[in-house]
């Protein structure tokens, strides 16, 4: 009777073992889940994998690199096939990579990008995500438009550009990028940009609007032409702000443009009302599929090139960003 | 004689600022000094009614004991003195600080921390603490952002959810917060537990309910938005907007927080509560000799601090017209520091509803004012924390002295 139990266990752990074998095991980590960007990230890959027939499992970071790490060594001892890797800190990429060569694991990392010196230490490394500075060139873009479309928008007729910036998370790879491309880019567009303040609101509505109805007492909304946010939240934030002193509620006179980076739900419900000038949407859905697609493909072993996005310099694939208005302005 | 010389000082340092205001009011304008000084002349005749009637109303000290000397005085006021020295630096630095505007825009910013401060006092007045405070900030505003979106928008937490009544979605809120309140205080009151590990077990589990219902699809994680207007407007609303020339109009905050100080200084002052609530937190054993039921009132402490702490989050996310779960974020501790520094003992027992409504405002006008001159967050942070070490080490001080 023992007998015939040891044997059936030891069929059904063989069976399960030959079946995991031809599955495709993807293992993902990610920074956070409570992040809405993430969150259509994450919606985007389940879609994707369930498409290709592989199977993928989602880790939290909770925000913490210590855990994340210990996540890392469970995919690797789970014996996942790929890892897609979402950093929390993305100077701490090193480890992870040199934890997945040490496993000879394919790793594709997304939305927080690692050094070029980190990729190139092993070479089934890989980044999809959007150039961050593209998304700072668009919102700028947007800025600039509005200000040769609009004479008005010139509060004090001097030809400069009177702006606030509203920064994320401080030393966060998309808070630097966006804040110097989207100044870039105004001055491109031949504009001279003049910061008449900035702060940090670390992503954050609350803080924002605290921090934005401070700078519309202390510098006066008049003399204010353009905000400029890192992220729709702290955008919305500002608009919440203007609004309390009477500033984006429909009066031509009282407007200040305002851009954000992420094109979230809200954000274009404030667009419609006038509200809010534009946004830049990350396309995370099109980031999701292309990692699951190249993950995919280096489990599989097949050629990466076949997966319909262009590999950059055998390394990366950049997912562009899209310029989103509504109203008027389109 | 002393105490009259200083009943006479204060009036006549009164009058003289009263004076100098309305001169500075009607000289203003022809000197052209409208956008040098702002409205610096009505804040002086404020001031100077005020000090003018603190002389004339100062009751006669009566014992000789318990008059201080100058130096005394001056490190007892330390931090206001702190503060009123940073006002004056910041009025220089950008003379736009000196509006009317920018007043009311502190008590704004004020209400929803006070309402938060005169919750958690409770906790302190007993000895105790409670960290789950900011947490449940966030339970209620994600609860009754959740129910509170108009019908049009494109991403409803609740997709078929009727437009529902004001009041229903906000004593949803409130309730949820005073089940956690209850259970704060059943761990603390019945098993005896101290309410730091007590509350920090509720704050991480508040936390984690929240997210989860944060999470629920649709929503799953997005920042709750599409706020509808009426709901809005309870954090938005100005009264008497436009009543005069150039007049902001009083958030409407500001008189729900006055109310709700009223009440709780009812509760401490006047109530048998309250009574209790002293009793237990200057002296545990001889509350419980003296029959006091300790488990009842602990309780009463705990959900009756978490109602406020849900009324504060209902209002911030009217205020802000959103939420996500990590509204609130370490409320607890800005309002255990605001308590602080208004003379509340954590050693329990000592506390005025009086020296916590100062110490909110000396907290917001610091935090404020160094936002209003741009000074980087690194060292707003820095300075926050000085405040509340020196603070501190005053009003020990104090005690040791008596």
């Amino acid at each position: 009777m023992r007998k015939v139990f040891t044997l059936t266990l030891l069929l059904i752990l063989i069976l399960t073992i030959s079946a995991q074998a031809n599955e495709i095991n993807i293992g993902s980590c990610i920074y956070r889940f409570n992040d809405a960007f993430m969150l259509r990230f994450r919606n985007a890959m389940t879609e994707q994998s369930d498409k290709l027939g592989a199977k993928i499992t989602m880790a939290d970071g909770q925000d913490d690199q210590t855990t994340q790490d210990a996540q890392i060594d469970e995919f690797i001892s789970n014996g996942v096939n790929v890892l897609i890797v979402n950093p929390v800190d993305r100077m701490a990429s090193q480890a992870i990579i040199d934890k997945a060569k040490a496993a000879n694991i394919p790793v594709v990392f997304i939305n927080r990008e690692p050094t070029p010196e980190m990729l190139a230490s092993y070479e089934k490394a890989y980044y999809v995500g959007a150039k961050a500075e593209e998304s700072g060139t668009q919102s700028g873009e947007l800025i600039a438009t509005y200000f040769k479309t609009h004479p008005e928008a010139d509060k004090n007729h001097d030809g400069k550009l009177q702006f606030i910036l509203l920064k994320g998370q401080n030393g966060h790879q998309d808070m630097i990028l966006r804040s110097k491309y989207s100044v870039e880019a105004i001055k491109n567009a031949g504009i001279e940009p003049v910061e008449i303040a900035s702060a940090i609101a670390n992503w954050d509505k609350l803080q924002a609007m605290n921090i934005m109805n401070a700078f519309a007492m202390s510098i006066g909304p008049e003399n204010i032409e353009a905000v400029i946010a890192n992220n729709d939240e702290m955008a919305l934030g500002a608009v919440e702000a203007l609004k309390a002193n009477d500033y984006n509620k429909g009066d031509k006179d009282l407007y200040i443009p305002v851009v954000g980076v992420d094109a979230n739900a809200s954000a274009l419900e404030a667009m419609d009302k006038g509200e809010m000038l534009g946004t830049v949407l990350n396309d995370s859905d099109n980031q999701g599929a292309a990692a699951v697609k190249l993950a995919v493909a280096l489990a599989n072993g097949s050629d990466i090139n076949s997966t319909g996005y262009e590999i950059t310099d055998g390394k990366y694939i950049w997912i562009p960003y899209q310029k989103v208005t509504r109203g008027e302005n389109k | 004689m002393a105490e009259n010389k200083s009943k006479r000082l204060f009036t006549i340092a009164g009058l003289v600022i009263l004076a100098l205001g309305i001169v500075l009011y009607f000289a203003k304008a022809p000197l052209g000094l409208n956008r040098k000084i702002y409205d610096l002349p009505i804040f002086l005749i404020i001031i100077g009614v005020c000090f003018a009637l603190k002389g004339f109303m100062a009751k006669p000290v009566v014992n000789e004991l318990n008059k201080v000397s100058f130096g005394e005085f001056l490190t007892n006021n330390a931090i206001l003195l702190a503060m009123l020295v940073l006002v004056v630096v910041i009025c220089i630095l950008q003379p736009r600080f000196m509006q009317i505007r920018v007043a009311l825009d502190i008590l704004t910013q004020s209400s929803t921390k006070l309402i938060m401060a005169l919750g958690i006092c409770f906790t302190l007045l007993i000895a105790g603490t409670d960290l789950s405070a900011g947490r449940m900030v966030g339970l209620a505003a994600v609860v009754s952002a959740s129910m509170m979106q108009t019908a049009t928008y494109a991403n409803r937490f609740f997709p078929d959810l009727p437009q529902v009544q004001v009041w229903l979605p906000i004593v949803i809120a409130i309730v949820a917060c005073m089940i956690f309140g209850a259970l704060n205080g059943f761990l603390v009151a019945k098993y005896d537990m101290h309410p730091f590990i007590a509350t920090l077990a509720v704050q991480v589990i508040i936390y984690g309910a929240c997210s989860l219902y944060f999470d629920m699809p649709p929503n799953n994680s997005q920042p709750i938005g599409g706020i509808r207007a009426d709901f809005a407007q309870l954090g938005q609303m100005r009264l008497f907007s436009g009543a005069f020339k150039g007049f902001p109009g009083i958030s409407i905050l500001i008189p729900i927080a006055i109310v709700i100080c009223i009440v709780i200084w009812f509760i401490l002052n006047k109530t048998v509560f309250g009574k209790n609530v002293y009793a237990i937190g200057g002296n545990r054993e001889a509350a419980v000799v003296a029959g006091i039921n300790v488990f009842r009132n602990i309780m009463g402490i705990f959900i009756l601090a978490s109602c406020l702490y849900g009324i504060a989050g209902v209002l911030e996310a009217a205020r802000t017209a959103g939420a996500t779960n990590n509204y609130g974020n370490g409320y607890e501790l800005d309002a255990i520091a605001a308590c602080v520094v208004g003379g509340v003992s954590l050693n329990g027992g000592i506390g005025k509803v009086g020296g916590i409504i100062m110490g909110v405002l000396i907290f917001t006008i610091i935090q404020y004012g160094l936002q209003f001159i741009n000074v980087s967050p690194m060292w707003q942070q820095v300075i926050k924390g000085v405040i509340i070490a020196v603070a501190v080490a005053i009003d020990l001080t104090k005690y040791r002295r008596k």
